[in-house]
């Protein structure tokens, strides 16, 4: 096409001027790298580098009976109801009716009283972190030894139970406090007892 | 003298590998660059310090938006184009291929199978993205449990096609929805004809998490 248009319009005034000009063989590039540069440009600004994460959760199967029977024998166990403004509310071991008092709290002050209260547990696993840090141990050790300090009787066990006025945020905030403070056992439970109803309704009208 | 002359050294500079590596960059992004793909819902995910990431196959995610309206999808468009088919069926409304074809190339569905049709059968993402807005989600009340449905059938195709294997469940609830709502349709993953008790929640990486965990004393 080029050739085509430099021989129709030719004057013998112009080749003339060409020729004294050495022509030479370089393309002007300037325009397409302008627009290899400003695609670049675009790209980069709208490119986001969005990955949402995952929490595994796993449920109990639920034909098991409750776990009631078996939450009471528990040792070491603490309860948490999460509630309405953000509010967690919990108790420690077997729920004695008349007796069980709640204490109030939340998400800002949680984590250090779950981290003190998994002591032992939390510390064993900061020591394993250590040990795989310095490779002493590798990663597949790191993850079973964790799992056995997890699993450890006087590792603590708790119990989640969201009631009407939580938010679904508060219930992942949780779960995610559970892998922060080294907790492995623990369960989200719906089943709030009437007993435990009763105490808790008293305690949210303070707020 | 006229040796020194030789060289004529120009003023410009040798753009060239500059512009390669522009030219490679661009390369780069456009080729690793996906557009966002349409969305039904827009979902505020809370955020935790998991670093697991979401796989990105055999994927039905759940999602309950800030208004607790519920949400079906799944990754595979060979499963998708089988689960609207057997649905069709269940429900006796009748689709089109055209329909048909746009129900897979969609992303998450949050209509009651009876007006299904009708939104299928909207061309312009414009008009989709406005019934989008006013309709109340899949049902999952007991008496019209469509969500129940939607995971059955898709459990049935999707282990029918790959050896009885399950697919992958996510669940991606709204931060601020009430819990009691995503409690219903947890019910509903454990009730048991489907019997989904191991799940994954989408979460937003926090970063302000992992730098207090980092910061705890050892």
């Amino acid at each position: 096409m080029a050739d085509v248009q430099q021989g129709d319009g030719g004057g013998g005034a112009r080749h003339q001027k060409k020729r004294a000009k050495k022509g030479s063989t370089h393309i002007d590039m300037t325009p397409m790298v302008d627009l290899a540069f400003l695609l670049l440009t675009f790209f980069i600004l709208t490119t986001t580098m969005y990955k949402p994460s995952t929490l595994q959760l796993t449920f109990p199967v639920p034909p098991d009976e409750k776990d009631k029977p078996e939450l009471d024998k528990v040792n070491n166990a603490l309860t948490l109801f999460l509630t309405k403004e953000d509010q967690i509310l919990y108790y420690k071991d077997a729920f004695k009716p008349g007796e069980t008092q709640l204490t109030r709290t939340d998400f800002s002050k949680i984590t250090p009283l779950l981290i003190d209260w998994n002591k032992t547990t939390f510390d064993r696993i900061q020591e394993l972190g250590r040990k795989l840090n310095a490779n002493e141990i590798n990663e597949t050790a790191y993850d079973s030894l964790k799992n056995l300090a997890q699993k450890e009787k006087e590792a603590l066990f708790v119990i989640i139970k969201p009631d009407k006025d939580a938010k679904y945020r508060n219930m992942i905030d949780m779960v995610d406090d559970m892998a922060i403070a080294g907790i492995g056992k623990y369960a989200v439970q719906d089943t709030i007892k009437p007993a435990e109803e009763t105490v808790l309704d008293a305690e949210k009208l303070k707020f | 003298m006229s040796k020194l002359k030789m060289p004529r050294s120009s003023p410009a500079l040798d753009m060239t590998p500059m512009v390669d590596l522009g030219f490679l960059l661009v390369t780069f992004f456009m080729l690793t660059a996906q557009f966002r793909p349409e969305e039904a819902v827009v979902v505020d995910t809370p955020s935790s310090m998991s670093q697991s990431p979401i796989p990105t196959e055999n994927l039905m995610t759940v999602t309950v938006d800030s208004g607790g309206r519920v949400f079906w999808d799944f990754t595979d468009k060979l499963v998708r184009a089988e689960v609207i088919k057997e649905m069709a069926k269940r429900y006796k409304i009748s689709l089109d291929a055209e329909q048909e074809r746009r129900f897979v190339n969609l992303n998450d569905i949050g209509i009651p199978l009876q007006k299904l049709p009708t939104y299928l059968s909207l061309d312009s993402p414009v008009d989709r993205k406005q019934l989008d807005d006013v309709s109340p989600g899949i049902p999952i009340d007991s008496t019209d449990n469509q969500l129940l449905d939607w995971i059955r059938v898709t459990q049935l195709i999707f282990s029918s096609g790959s050896g009885g294997k399950n697919p992958i469940v996510a669940l991606k609830g709204d931060g601020n929805v009430n819990y009691s709502v995503i409690n219903k349709v947890i019910k509903i993953f454990q009730s048991p004809t489907v019997k989904i008790n191991r799940f994954k929640m989408i979460t937003d990486l926090e970063a302000s998490r992992i730098a207090t965990k980092a910061a705890e004393p050892q």
